[in-house]
């Protein structure tokens, strides 16, 4: 469990606080999606789940992050790293090897994992991303959506409690991106991992995140199941948070008085309730 | 104009990553290339600016083929935004970084700054600004202002909202509208199809280097054939419109299944159920 109490950061080149005062419980096994406008805080509040914040950035720490029961600001970054495991926004700036198989092993042998052990978790974690096949591939003649999948199978080798992923598809296409969110949901129910993923693409957070994380001037202004927080579209475009266009149809026919249902979180949920509208 | 004549291209000793494309932008055209990671989509991008010369056929800029076009020709008439605005920022300042394009072709003159002064201002950058320093969304607008800046006939945009958060993306995808609405032709690569659906009046689906469709922005976005071939999803109340016309009888040949953007979708459901409630009095 992630326990987050009274959170204050100021980067010490700042002059203000870039996340204030947030308090937040993430149970184990939570697909958490977090979004926000540019400059929002949501970057920084996620390098507060790995131990970033205090321990690559000097500034202003306020307040605890609590991970299984570990105070990351008073153990070692390297204690932080074997319970949390990150997938950068630059995926090409935490590649070290350049064959498929030595980037996930470096991580583990790093971590000093058991010889026995490695050819396993180097097996289950390739599986786990669905790229058993590319395992003696050369990492530079991978699609960019094949190495995010290397990217999120090295990290997952290491087997952390929380994997915490930063635009995971900021550069991949539509179905490679839906790809990368079905492996991930799944990985984090067979696994019970929590997994952290901040994302632009409001739709793909919406149809498989469990809870949705709206943050604005550093501070986080909604929390809740995604169709709970769509339901505020309104509130959310001020903040400069847009909506899947499905849920933003089915608001306008609930500000119509044409649907009392729930906000849709999909095409899927919209067809139904249009259906329901036509009936 | 644009034009593609059977054209092949391939990277070093590979595969031809593109295959025999053909086609024609016509001036003041706005369209979008869609398909999956590696369909040659950027690749097209390379052929138009001359980066890359085909392995066979010919591309034609103004009837002009790229092969024997000079850098600086193909420079001045087609603008180029890569993926990564990082990879073409290199001035220290905002003001230089606008000005860079002007002075390499030996233009910096008073017009020059005054239009570097027009686009400071009306995308409300901080002139004396560090670029690097900037955020990725003020960077990527940035590195389009610079483009912008110098009128060119034609531009081409990989990937411009990739990253962008929905503010900046919309002062990107405006700023490009605006600039196709005074005669320049866009060509721009996009995987988001609620963008495609917005702002693109034609749409090239590509896949495994070759052409699949080619044609207004909706029939292509809403041909199930083509989405399948090209592992596309259509913009979300398109996709909606689809299904209740193909799954609902009474929607068929109505508004609601041709329906594109949310108003249009908003007033012919509220149409439908309106014309239901008043069925008996409808002669219809």
């Amino acid at each position: 469990m992630i326990e987050i109490s009274n959170l204050t950061f100021r980067y010490r080149e700042g002059s203000a606080p870039v996340v204030r005062d947030v308090s937040l419980t993430v149970p184990d096994g939570t697909f958490l999606g977090i979004t926000g406008a540019a400059g929002s805080g949501k970057s920084t509040l996620t390098y507060a789940f790995n131990g970033i914040i205090p321990h690559c950035y000097p500034g202003d720490f306020y307040g605890s992050v609590v991970i299984d029961g570990l105070d990351t600001c008073t153990s070692s970054l390297t204690d932080v790293s074997r319970l949390v495991g990150s997938v950068c926004q630059d995926i090409e700036s935490q590649m070290v090897s350049s064959v498929v198989e030595d980037e996930i092993l470096y991580g583990l042998e790093n971590f000093g994992v058991p010889k026995d052990e490695i050819g396993r978790r180097v097996s289950e974690a390739l599986d786990a991303m669905g790229i058993a096949d590319l395992r003696h591939r050369s990492i530079a003649g991978l699609s960019g959506g094949q190495k995010q999948k290397v990217a999120v199978a090295s990290v997952i080798a290491l087997e952390p409690r929380v994997l915490v992923l930063d635009e995971p598809t900021a550069e991949l296409d539509p179905a490679s991106s839906v790809g990368v969110f079905e492996l991930l949901r799944r990985y984090a129910r067979e696994h019970g991992t929590t997994v952290i993923v901040v994302e632009q693409k409001i739709a793909l957070l919406s149809e498989y995140a469990d809870e949705l994380l709206i943050v604005d001037g550093g501070t986080v202004v909604f929390k809740g199941a995604p169709a709970e927080v769509l339901a505020h579209s309104d509130e959310l475009l001020e903040i400069g948070v847009n909506c899947p266009r499905a849920t933003s149809l089915v608001n306008r026919l609930r500000r119509r008085g044409l649907y009392a249902g729930p906000a849709a979180r999909n095409v899927d949920e919209a067809v139904a309730a249009c259906k329901e509208v036509l009936a | 104009m644009i034009e593609f004549r059977n054209v092949s291209a391939s990277y070093a000793e590979e595969l031809p990553v593109l295959r025999d494309v053909s086609f024609t932008v016509p001036d003041g055209d706005f369209v979008a290339f869609v398909g999956t990671n590696g369909a040659g989509k950027s690749t097209t991008m390379r052929l138009v600016n001359g980066l890359l010369k085909p392995t066979s056929g010919e591309v034609l800029i103004d009837g002009a083929s790229t092969r024997d076009l000079k850098t600086s020709e193909l420079a001045a008439k087609v603008g180029f935004l890569f993926q990564n605005p990082d990879r073409q920022i290199c001035c220290e300042t905002v003001r230089e970084e606008l000005l860079f394009g002007f002075k390499v072709l030996g233009r910096a003159d008073s017009e020059a700054e005054a239009r570097v002064d027009a686009m400071i201002e009306r995308f409300g950058f901080d002139a004396d600004a560090e670029p690097f320093l900037l955020n990725r969304g003020t960077r990527q607008l940035l590195a389009l202002a610079s483009i912008i800046v110098m009128e060119p006939p034609v531009v081409v945009l990989d990937e411009p909202t990739t990253g962008l958060d929905f503010r900046e993306c919309g002062k990107v995808m405006d700023a490009i509208a605006a600039m196709n609405a005074r005669g320049t032709t866009v060509i721009m690569v996009c995987h988001d199809m609620e963008v495609v659906g917005d702002y693109a009046r034609r749409v090239i689906a590509m896949t495994a280097g070759q052409v699949v469709a080619d044609g207004p922005t909706f029939e292509v976005l809403r041909d199930r054939a083509v989405l399948e071939r090209a592992h596309l999803l259509p913009p979300q109340v398109a996709g909606v419109s689809m299904r209740l016309g193909e799954e609902l009888a009474g929607c068929a040949g109505t508004p609601v299944a041709w329906a594109n953007t949310l108003d249009e979708m908003e007033r012919a459901l509220a149409d439908a159920v309106g014309s239901s409630a008043t069925r008996g009095e409808d002669a219809r």
